[in-house]
């Protein structure tokens, strides 16, 4: 089965080589411009200063030189015991939450995808209902979640455990237990970050040609097959883009877990740290800006790298 | 048409790409305010909390505006969440005349060259006049920084008719205080009395990660012998025994603590006791009527102490060569009707030993006596006595390590962490940064 021959055809794809390429010339840097300019100034300067930055102990508002340190702060992220351990925890909450969030938001905006498909009355509502948290900033969802995940019997979602359970379900403290806190951080992020997927995938659905559908029905596919054979392949490239951008967001996890730790959530901040929390919390409650961009820029060194894999296992399979 | 289209839209992008650079530029030069004495201009910032605060802020810079026809102060509110790091992330040019900060900030904008001596430019009778814990918390190096209108209080806060149906009578002044093996099995007999099942509300929904952690359970730690740092190190201090056992049982506190989501537990009378600041009086004294009772916080062994320390007025090296109008604003401000203005709609204890006489709230015999009795004897955080009650939180450039590495402390012991080893990270993550920046040493 091959995923081009469900999209529509590219115009214009056959006659472009046929272009003469001098009309395009200058328009295409012009056109470049300013977003290379944009790309330049907020992403590469910062990031060439936050290698600057990492070899100086360069605190906020000090007005003497910032002292030389080498590369002290990278040898602290890798190797000091309390530094290195909190920098390697927090690169495995990041992953746990990569690992766990990416296939179970994908598959639950694909499953929320396919139930508002179906053209009933009233659909719109649910479609809206369900895309709802996602216009919430997560400020807010994590305030909200405070209050369901709130410990002792006046949480809501420690009230409702023990009014199903007939009391015998006790009070958990979901956000400041050491084997909850993650987890509890992960439901609400797919609680929030679902709808999003789910209007992406929706837009993939509606796009695969109903004649399929009907051909499978006419081969006597029943529903598993036909969502294995015809809507999965269907929508595949969107599928890996939803990934794919999932996976970014749970790289750069930040504010739930700041709002969470920092406003009395209570959240157990040493089984939720992720590495932006580090870099923030480094650089701004600390003031210690030298540490917060040498944690920085490791961690873009690891992302690239990761990102680079998964280009190169995404890449073959599409070929 | 194709052709006319291609052009516009080329001219657009460069219109955008000329916006874009034109953004840049301002931002890179947008520090030209300077040059406001010659109209008499006094900027001046403030954290913007309470919303009765901000007014009672906002008027008195009103009056004072109307009092003075050469001189314009023009106030700026900043969200109080906000507040200390936009100072902290401010070039100290780039900084209003006057600005306000909260009481263990002020050595770190001193190191950072953001304030400016205030004798010379405060009157000498205001500085007199001031009481001990505002001195205090305005002194660094040996010298004024900074002027507060007013100081707070830590207590512990009762709901008498809960407290008596435990059995149980409060105590009225600081040598009357609960020890700590007292308080514990009083905890134990409050929660059976409170609606909620929990006796007390340690203001958990503050987060003890922020600021309101060190501030909260520091007391604890100067009642138990300890201390967060002693001539710059926090090795063998923060992390000693005396603090170790001070938090362990502080967090064993947890059973019979309400996480109080809804902020209204003590109002309601779900709990029968309060952990918290004078700045809570208004609205508690507003639910509770005569059963609101004030008492000294739990005695770990070394008497009981207090936290103080709050919001406070400094000059900036921007009101150089403007200091006679930076000096007529701070004294106006630190005038016992400003002062009692701002109490009044705060319900702050009074800056000033005659606005501290006359008050309404803690003049001798008065609701609130037991604070301004406990800033009577007030003292620093490197020397805590029995007899001393209200602590200051350490003054020095390293507080922001020092309030974050604890902060991160007291969130892992609360939330059950080991004591000693949490303690230990600290006090390792603190005297690091220290050496970093050569224990901070002012040359």
């Amino acid at each position: 089965m091959t995923t081009t021959s469900l999209l529509p055809p590219k115009s214009g794809t056959p006659e472009t080589p046929a272009r003469p390429a001098r009309r395009r010339g200058a328009a295409g840097p012009a056109m470049a411009a300013p977003a290379m300019l944009l790309l330049i100034l907020f992403v590469a300067v910062p990031f060439v200063a936050a290698i600057g930055f990492s070899l100086y102990n360069v605190r906020l508002g000090d007005p003497r030189e910032p002292n030389f340190m080498g590369f002290t702060q990278y040898a602290r992220i890798l190797t000091d015991p309390d530094v290195s351990a909190q920098f390697l925890s927090s690169l495995g909450h990041n992953l746990i939450f990569a690992v766990i969030v990416v296939p179970v938001q994908t598959a639950l905006a694909l499953a929320l995808a396919m139930l508002v498909k179906r053209a009933l009355p009233g659909m719109a509502v649910f479609r809206a209902v369900y895309f709802l948290p996602v216009i919430f900033p997560m400020a807010l969802v994590a305030i909200i979640w405070r209050l369901i995940l709130a410990r002792g019997d006046q949480g809501l979602l420690n009230a409702t455990l023990n009014f199903f359970s007939g009391g015998n379900f006790g009070a958990q403290d979901w956000l400041g237990s050491e084997l909850t806190a993650l987890g509890s951080v992960i439901v609400l992020s797919i609680w929030q970050g679902c709808g999003f997927q789910m209007v992406i995938l929706l837009a993939a659905l509606q796009q695969v040609p109903g004649e399929l559908y009907e051909a499978a029905e006419l081969d006597r596919a029943n529903g598993w097959q036909r969502l294995l054979h015809v809507t999965l392949p269907g929508i595949r490239t969107t599928l890996v883009f939803v990934a794919l951008y999932t996976t970014i967001l749970s790289l750069r996890v930040f504010d739930q877990i700041y709002v969470l730790a920092k406003s009395g959530g209570g959240l157990n901040e040493d089984a939720t740290r992720t590495v932006m929390y580090q870099a923030v919390t480094a650089a701004f409650d600390q003031n210690n800006i030298g540490r917060a961009s040498a944690i920085s820029v490791v961690f873009f060194i690891l992302v690239l790298i990761l990102s680079l894999i998964q280009r190169r296992l995404t890449r073959e399979r599409e070929a | 048409m194709r052709s006319r289209r291609k052009t516009r839209l080329r001219a657009g992008s460069m219109g955008a790409a000329g916006v874009a650079l034109a953004l840049v530029l301002t931002a890179c030069g947008g520090n030209g305010e300077a040059g406001n004495e010659a109209d008499g201009t006094l900027e001046v910032w403030a954290h913007s909390g309470q919303a009765s605060e901000a007014e009672a802020l906002q008027s008195l810079v009103d009056q004072f505006n109307d009092a003075n026809e050469d001189i314009t102060v023009e106030l700026t509110l900043v969200p109080e969440a906000d507040y200390t790091s936009t100072v902290q992330a401010t070039k100290a040019e780039d900084l209003p005349d006057i600005m306000e900060m909260d009481a263990p900030t002020m050595a770190s904008f001193v190191y950072d060259r953001k304030l400016v001596p205030l004798e010379g430019i405060v009157s000498e009778e205001v500085l007199e006049n001031r009481i001990g814990g505002v001195k205090e918390s305005g002194t660094y190096n040996g010298e004024t920084y900074a002027v507060g209108m007013f100081d707070v209080g830590l207590g512990l806060w009762g709901n008498a008719s809960l407290l008596e149906a435990a059995g149980l009578e409060a105590p009225a002044t600081a040598g009357e205080a609960w020890s700590v093996e007292e308080f514990r099995s009083n905890l134990a007999k409050l929660a059976e009395v409170s609606p909620s099942g929990n006796a007390i509300d340690l203001g958990e929904a503050n987060s003890f990660a922020a600021e309101w952690g060190l501030f909260t359970t520091s007391p604890n730690l100067w009642s138990a012998g300890g201390t967060l740092m002693k001539d710059g190190k926090a090795e063998g201090v923060l992390n000693s025994q005396e603090n170790v056992d001070a938090l362990t049982e502080w967090s064993s506190w947890k059973e019979y603590t309400d996480p109080n989501t809804s902020g209204t537990a003590f109002q309601e009378g779900q709990v029968a006791l309060t952990w918290t600041g004078n700045w809570m009086y208004p609205g508690f004294s507003e639910a509770l009527g005569e059963d609101l009772v004030l008492m000294p916080l739990p005695d770990f062994g070394n008497g009981t102490k207090a936290g103080h320390g709050s919001w406070q007025w400094g000059a900036t090296p921007a009101a150089e060569g403007n200091e006679e109008a930076a000096g007529a604003f701070l004294d106006f401000l630190m005038s016992d009707e400003a002062i009692t203005a701002m109490t009044d709609a705060n319900a702050a204890i009074p800056g000033s030993t005659s606005a501290l006489e006359t008050s309404e709230l803690y003049g001798d015999g008065k609701p609130l006596a037991l604070f301004a009795d406990n800033l009577a004897s007030a003292c620093g955080s490197e020397d805590v006595t029995a007899e001393c009650i209200a602590v200051a939180r350490p003054v020095t450039p390293g507080y922001p390590t020092v309030t974050s590495s604890v902060g991160s402390a007291l969130l892992a012991i609360w939330g059950g962490a080991d004591v000693k080893e949490e303690l230990d990270k600290a006090a390792r993550a603190i005297d690091s940064d220290f050496t970093d920046n050569n224990g901070y040493e002012d040359e």
